[in-house]
């Protein structure tokens, strides 16, 4: 009994902090730009549309945060091994991935966008220095979290995966839940935020993207704060579901009919998050309706 | 037309010759891995074969729309395939491997739910994101129903885009590729670690409890090698974009069977390598 209640703080943990990694790590890419949207960020100077716009898009998502998760989780590995204490060995280990962040951010950005100097766009010195520390900042969240979850999982709930491994794969998949359920929000919602509410960006309107602000004009920061009230927050919560529910069903049903209670249990999850999906897909057609009158087939 | 609308006219064909070439070389390396490696090593490679090919296989259900689906001018999740697919089917293999010991079945079956449970949760999220946070429908451009829910499509197509969101068939897609990603990647871990339990205390010379650490790792580096293999292999054959099984690019499948059986076969023959020589 005691097992599993520990079993159980230590899968709320990892939840928590999932959801605060996949909230930053959103955040970060927004204000990098590493999304897909990143295309509209590239394309907009060969539009005509200067904009001061943070673009660090060399790699997805997925595969840089794989890369910075695997590196401190690595190094906090290296660093426990030399008896260092292993929230500290953590933190060191983070700090040296996210210079790592760091040096990527800076020359991608400056490999983008020196690469549209052909179209007039300039490189914005003080957008480097103000854009990487905060996104720095981010990736600092992000890793950290995503590198104690893994320690966790490993020390305390026994997962056969060294830390590295582990900092591989669940940055992978960081990268993935962040990149699918944020992008159309920074995408659609932030940069397109000229074209119409409840509906797609027409294609025609592509590189359009919105460069002014309140006052003066848009920078990253600005793109940050606003999407992280939904994108951000929905990532964080998809990426902490996704851990929080993978590693209950396994410490609460696992022993259960030698394996397949963790099985039944993960059928029956897909099955409620189908239904609550369905229901959100048909009470949008309903209270949305639709853009056109459907055609009835003679 | 646009980029988006621009239907791929060429890189549809099957092309005979080259997956009768294809199956030659899977044949090839298959006798090469028997000429080493005639016990473990062969069914280790037949495992990693069967596991590459259900990833492969899978990455073709999962709807991803790249970048128009960021600005909601097409359907799909906003992302890369391969980069979704791995995702999905890591998530799978962690829970996989943490099953490793309830047998073949069931860590490959804990695998694949746990990939599906990563994917529904991502859809369904995306859908979310999509209605409450930015008010558009969910809509196909591929089909003008909905095959599995009937719900008509069109005029759910906002002007001037190719679709946005999820419709319920590419949500089923998501979850079906991730659960195929998911048992693969725990079907390759779990034939390449009893392989290396087996073979590394004899090559190392270490008593079998210290080469368990190694061997777990070495298994699980290269089922990770292995998942973005036939997923980038996948993510070519459908040209980078899919809104899921009623996708017309959704046929291509065989052609990327064999090419993710002969990736896998390579890439597993050189994992056998480091213990058969």
């Amino acid at each position: 009994m005691e097992q599993i209640v520990f079993g159980i703080g230590i899968t709320a943990l990892t939840g928590a902090l999932a959801t605060i990694a996949g909230s930053a790590e959103d955040t970060e890419s927004n204000i990098g730009s590493q999304g897909d949207p990143n295309s509209q960020v590239q394309l907009a100077p060969q539009m005509g549309f200067v904009h001061r716009i943070f673009n660090k898009a060399i790699a997805g998502e997925p595969p840089a945060y794989g890369l910075w998760c695997a590196l401190g989780a690595g190094l906090a590995w290296a660093f426990m091994a030399m008896q260092i204490n292993a929230v500290l060995a953590i933190v060191l280990g983070c700090v040296l991935a996210v210079l790592v962040q760091g040096v990527y951010a800076t020359t991608a950005y400056l490999g983008r966008t020196a690469s549209l100097a052909k179209f007039g766009q300039p490189v914005y010195v003080d957008i480097l220095k103000s854009m990487t520390s905060v996104t720095m900042a981010h990736a600092f969240i992000a890793i950290f979290c995503t590198v104690t979850l893994c320690h966790l999982i490993n020390g305390a709930l026994g997962h056969p995966f060294p830390l590295p491994l582990l900092g591989l794969i669940w940055g992978i998949a960081l990268g993935a839940a962040g990149s699918a359920t944020g992008n159309p929000y920074y995408g659609k919602e932030r940069q397109y935020q000229n074209q119409k509410f409840g509906a797609g960006v027409p294609i025609s309107a592509s590189g359009n993207i919105v460069r002014y602000a309140e006052a003066g004009e848009r920078n990253s920061l600005d793109n940050g704060w606003f999407t992280a009230k939904i994108g951000g927050s929905a990532s964080g919560v998809c990426f902490g579901l996704i851990v929080f529910l993978e590693i209950w069903r396994t410490i609460l049903f696992e022993k259960i009919s030698a394996g397949w209670g963790a099985i039944i249990v993960g059928i029956l999850m897909i099955l409620i998050f189908t239904v609550i999906d369905r229901y959100i897909e048909v009470w949008a057609r309903k209270n949305y309706g639709p853009y056109t009158e459907a055609k009835v087939a003679s | 037309m646009s980029a988006v609308a621009a239907k791929p006219q060429a890189g549809g064909a099957m092309n005979p010759t080259a997956m009768a070439v294809g199956v030659v070389m899977l044949l090839i390396i298959l006798a090469l891995c028997w000429y080493v490696s005639p016990g473990a090593g062969l069914m280790a490679l037949v495992g990693v074969i069967i596991g590459g090919v259900l990833i492969g296989f899978g990455t073709h259900f999962v709807p991803v729309g790249g970048a128009p689906a960021a600005m909601g001018q097409a359907p799909g999740i906003a992302t890369g395939v391969a980069m979704l697919a791995a995702g999905a089917g890591l998530a799978g293999l962690f829970g996989g491997a943490w099953a490793a010991e309830q047998g073949l079945v069931v860590a490959t079956i804990t695998g694949g739910v746990g990939g599906g449970l990563m994917m529904a949760i991502t859809c369904m999220m995306v859908n979310f994101v999509y209605v409450f946070g930015m008010g558009i429908p969910a809509a196909s451009g591929k089909v003008l129903y909905d095959p599995i829910t009937g719900d008509s499509q069109k005029e759910f197509k906002s002007q001037g885009t190719e679709g946005h969101g999820l419709p319920f068939v590419s949500f089923v897609g998501g979850v079906i590729g991730g659960f195929l990603a998911g048992a693969g990647g725990t079907i390759i871990y779990l034939q390449l670690l009893s392989l290396y339990e087996a073979t590394l205390p004899a090559v190392m010379g270490l008593p079998p409890a210290q080469v368990i650490p190694i061997a777990v790792a070495a298994a699980g580096m290269f089922a990770v090698g292995l998942f973005l293999v036939n997923a980038v292999l996948t993510a070519y054959n459908i040209t980078g974009t899919i809104e899921g099984p009623h996708d017309p690019k959704f046929k291509r499948w065989p052609r990327a069977i064999v090419a993710s059986a002969v990736a896998s076969a390579l890439c597993g023959f050189v994992a056998i390598l480091i213990v058969a020589i």
